[in-house]
């Protein structure tokens, strides 16, 4: 069984960059991985026909450049960082990239995919920009065809026991990483926001089958471990793309801690199951549609306020630090409309602009002391 | 300055004042037929921004990727446009006035780099000078920016929202997936205003909207003339025109007003370009709204015209068959997928943006193209480097500068006749020389 350190040694290097020892292994036995954007694809999909999701990130770009003279300086540097990494072939070792209509920097991004970079698959989703049984069925009919075009391109039929052992293998990844989560109640919780983030981002990196085993053995660890130390003030951080633990590194550098992350990439990555029971492909699709809704979801507002103020009274956080990448039009809406909820609710928030690959800004650090402070902390 | 009778806000009476100065030079002018048809259309968009006060008819807002067919088949009524205001002020108003809108909207909180345009919209409504609406009918096209918008707009003014899912690419599955979902939203309009949809009503608007649509296309037809008949400034005014009017009356007089004047100009001869056009430019993206001035500076100063932009360019995807509800709905469909300016270039897939570039620069005849880059449209910036490899491909000259249509704060005209004429002087000129 391997120590809290040691997992969190393995995920801090499995989230520095592109390639990591399991994707390198996994691709050693010959086996596939499919990139792709965004929470609405199923991973489940991939998994049940033995290829690798793997949820691409900018992590390891030192420099966008090379994606900046097609995207420009005006996109967001999520995107723009994802896609110097391929256009520079550092992500040469996906066999095919799963993209959609996320926002209008991701549909960008695609472009460069399809006529730069070209994998060897690429495939285009269109969700629904409403979470609403009225659309359902379109989503269904858009994921049939990413079904279609993954079977047709892999050679692999995908079947329900397929597709139902790789429900049961997802949900176990995302019960063990809720499971983490509920730890973080605690009046000390054994592991800071930081290291939170770091396993939940590191889970959309690795294969379930080794991941859960490093899962189970953190948990392990962490029920062990004694609490740490006490905190200037708790905080849920909130909002959009998030997946650079140094960020939350640079808030509880100054005193506060981190009890959950309501943002892409944790906790609206793992928080929702797929039932058991009934059919699996229909199960899944429901489960991703209906997920905790990202805010690209139209209408959605009164679910996102419910699901964050939840989280707030759960994990007894006395504030929210909203993040949101710079560019971001989607998170943009979402800041002002949370930014005046909260007011009204009476709960302390404050709104960080943020930059890919920019974690320890001054500027940031000393808003969050400001904050702290105008909590009376 | 009383407007149907009583005193408006500032804001409107500024507007007013505007296009009344403007016709009271231009009304007996004939040579400014289609400027006037413009400012008589925005005369009535004026008064619709009042008649709600008024006479307490219900309201639609809505969102600039959608033209208002479907509202106005519901009577009794009022449709508008959530971009009004900045509209208005720009063009014929007082800048000064959508500046502040701006100022509010990012005082509350709507980040600073969301389109100037959105931010002005909600300003404006932070400002308390829409009519209150019974809800809110959205598309979520062309951008995100919208979206915010539009979310930001539902929450301010605490009306229902619906919102018509747009896909991202166009065929006949994504015609029927829109037209079901504008079915749809028939009973929420007819719930949340009280008032009864009536399909023969929405056939008349229909044909309406097709009558207008014919007379756009020819408009664009005749301004592919060499000279170009028509000054510049005219297409970049399509989009409120389209986006308030399209199926009613003022929408099909005014769009042939257009053509009757593109095509009288025509055919006397006439060039929009006082001495004689010297070069003929594309403008894609967004154009200068905040002084419209810039183009008759350019015609005049430059010897170069706009035969054609994004704005004013009228796809062909927009007539609606009438022979069913069915068919109408569809109709209605093609249009929010394919036809609305900035949604049909920058929605779906890199394609649509470059195809109708090089379309623009061929039937136009095009020297050079001008990428305006307004500030906020992410989905244009992330298309320029494409975009660039394709002006090199067809051997096409393309300025790229930076601006916000609504903002002159961010760069000024002066500056951006800077650019231009140093891209005219520099580039343009010399290859034309060089191709005699
Ligand atoms: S942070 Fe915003 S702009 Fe960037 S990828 Fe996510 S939704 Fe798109
Ligand atoms: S200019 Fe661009 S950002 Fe602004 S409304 Fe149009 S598409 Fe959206």
């Amino acid at each position: 069984m391997k120590s809290k350190q040691e997992i969190l040694e393995i995920f801090g290097q499995v989230i520095s960059g592109p390639m990591n020892r399991y994707v390198s292994e996994w691709k050693k036995s010959g086996k596939k991985v499919v990139g792709y954007y965004c929470s609405y694809i199923p991973e489940e999909l991939f998994t049940s026909i033995g290829v690798l999701p793997y949820r691409i990130r900018g992590a390891g770009s030192k420099d966008s450049s090379v994606a900046d003279a097609y995207l420009s300086a005006r996109l967001c540097t999520f995107v723009r960082h994802s896609l110097a990494l391929a256009l520079s072939g550092e992500l040469n070792f996906l066999d095919g990239v799963v993209s959609m209509n996320s926002c209008d920097h991701i549909r960008r991004g695609f472009d460069l995919w399809k006529h730069k970079v070209k994998p060897g698959f690429s495939y285009f989703i269109s969700v629904p920009r409403v979470q609403d049984d009225r659309v359902l069925f379109w989503f269904e009919e858009e994921m049939e065809g990413l079904k279609k075009a993954v079977e047709d391109h892999f050679g692999k039929k995908v079947t329900p026991e397929g597709l139902k052992s790789a429900i049961t293998l997802h949900n176990r990844a995302r019960i063990l990483l809720k499971e983490v989560l509920d730890l973080r109640k605690s009046d000390s919780p054994p592991l800071s926001g930081t290291e939170a983030l770091t396993a939940a981002v590191a889970s959309q990196l690795i294969p379930e089958p080794d991941l859960i085993p490093l899962l189970e053995d953190f948990l392990a660890g962490l029920k062990k471990s004694g609490g740490g130390k006490p905190a200037r003030a708790r905080l849920v951080v909130a909002g959009g793309e998030l997946d650079e633990p140094q960020f939350i590194r640079n808030i509880e550098e100054q005193g506060g801690l981190v009890v959950a992350d309501d943002a892409c990439f944790a906790v609206r990555s793992f928080w929702d199951l797929v039932p058991e029971n009934g059919d699996p492909w229909k199960s899944i699709l429901r489960r991703y549609l209906f997920h905790v809704p990202c805010a690209r979801m139209v209408g959605a507002l009164d679910d996102r306020t419910a699901f964050l103020t939840s989280l707030v009274k759960d994990f007894r956080a006395d504030g929210i630090i909203f993040q949101r990448m710079k560019f971001c039009d989607i998170w943009a809406g979402e800041s002002h409309n949370i930014l005046w909820r909260m007011k009204k609710a009476g709960i302390p928030i404050l709104v960080l602009d943020r930059e890919y690959q920019v974690p320890a800004s001054g500027q940031v650090q000393t808003r969050v002391q400001a904050f702290l402070e105008s909590m009376g902390k | 300055m009383a407007i149907l009778g009583k005193e408006r806000f500032e804001d409107l009476e500024a507007i007013h004042e505007g296009i009344t100065g403007m016709l009271d030079i231009y009304k007996e002018d004939p040579a400014s037929r289609g400027l006037n048809a413009y400012f008589k259309a925005f005369t009535k968009l004026v008064e619709n921004l009042c008649r709600p006060f008024d006479d307490k008819q219900p309201v639609v807002w809505y969102n600039l990727g959608m033209s208002p067919e479907l509202i106005l088949a519901l009577e009794g009524v009022h449709n508008i446009p959530l971009e009004a205001y900045p509209a208005l002020q720009d063009i014929v108003g007082e800048v000064n006035f959508t500046l502040d809108y701006i100022d509010r909207a990012e005082a509350h909180g709507l980040p600073h780099e969301v389109c100037s345009v959105d931010k002005a919209g909600v300003g404006a409504v932070l400002k308390g000078i829409m009519p209150k609406p019974s809800c809110i009918l959205g598309v979520n096209t062309p951008c995100d920016s919208q979206m915010a918008a539009l979310q930001a707009s539902a929450e301010l003014s605490g009306a229902p929202l619906y919102l018509i899912d747009i896909p991202y690419l166009y065929g006949e599955r994504e015609v029927e997936y829109v037209a079901r979902q504008i079915r749809d939203a028939i009973p929420f309009l007819e719930k949340h205003t009280g008032r009864k949809f009536s399909w023969e009503r929405f056939r008349e608007i229909c044909l309406r909207a097709n009558g207008m649509s014919e007379n756009l296309l020819a408009w664009n037809e005749y301004r592919k003339a060499v000279p170009c008949p028509q000054i510049s400034k005219l297409i970049c005014l399509m989009v409120p025109l389209f986006i308030t009017f399209a199926g009613t009356e003022t929408g099909v007089v005014t769009a042939a007003e257009l053509a009757a004047e593109a095509r009288e100009r025509s055919e006397r001869g006439e060039a929009a370009v006082p001495g004689g056009e010297k070069i003929r430019a594309v403008w894609y993206q967004d154009p200068v709204w905040f002084d419209l001035q810039f183009y008759d500076w350019m015609e005049s100063e430059l010897k170069m015209v706009i035969p054609m932009d994004l704005f004013g360019y009228h796809a062909p995807e927009g007539m609606i068959d009438v022979s069913s509800r069915e068919s109408m709905l569809r109709g209605l469909a093609h249009r929010f997928i394919r036809v609305m300016p900035m949604s049909r270039q920058f929605k779906g897939p890199i394609e649509w943006y470059l195809n109708d570039y090089v379309t623009l620069c061929r039937e136009y005849k095009a020297d050079c193209g001008i990428f305006a880059g307004h500030v906020a449209c992410k989905h244009a910036w992330g298309g320029l480097g494409l975009l660039k490899e394709k002006c090199r491909e067809i051997g096409i000259p393309l300025l790229v500068f930076e601006f916000d249509m609504f903002d002159p704060r961010v760069t000024s005209a002066e500056s951006i006749q800077d650019q231009i004429t140093q891209f005219v002087n520099n580039v343009v000129l010399p290859r034309i020389e060089l191709k005699k």
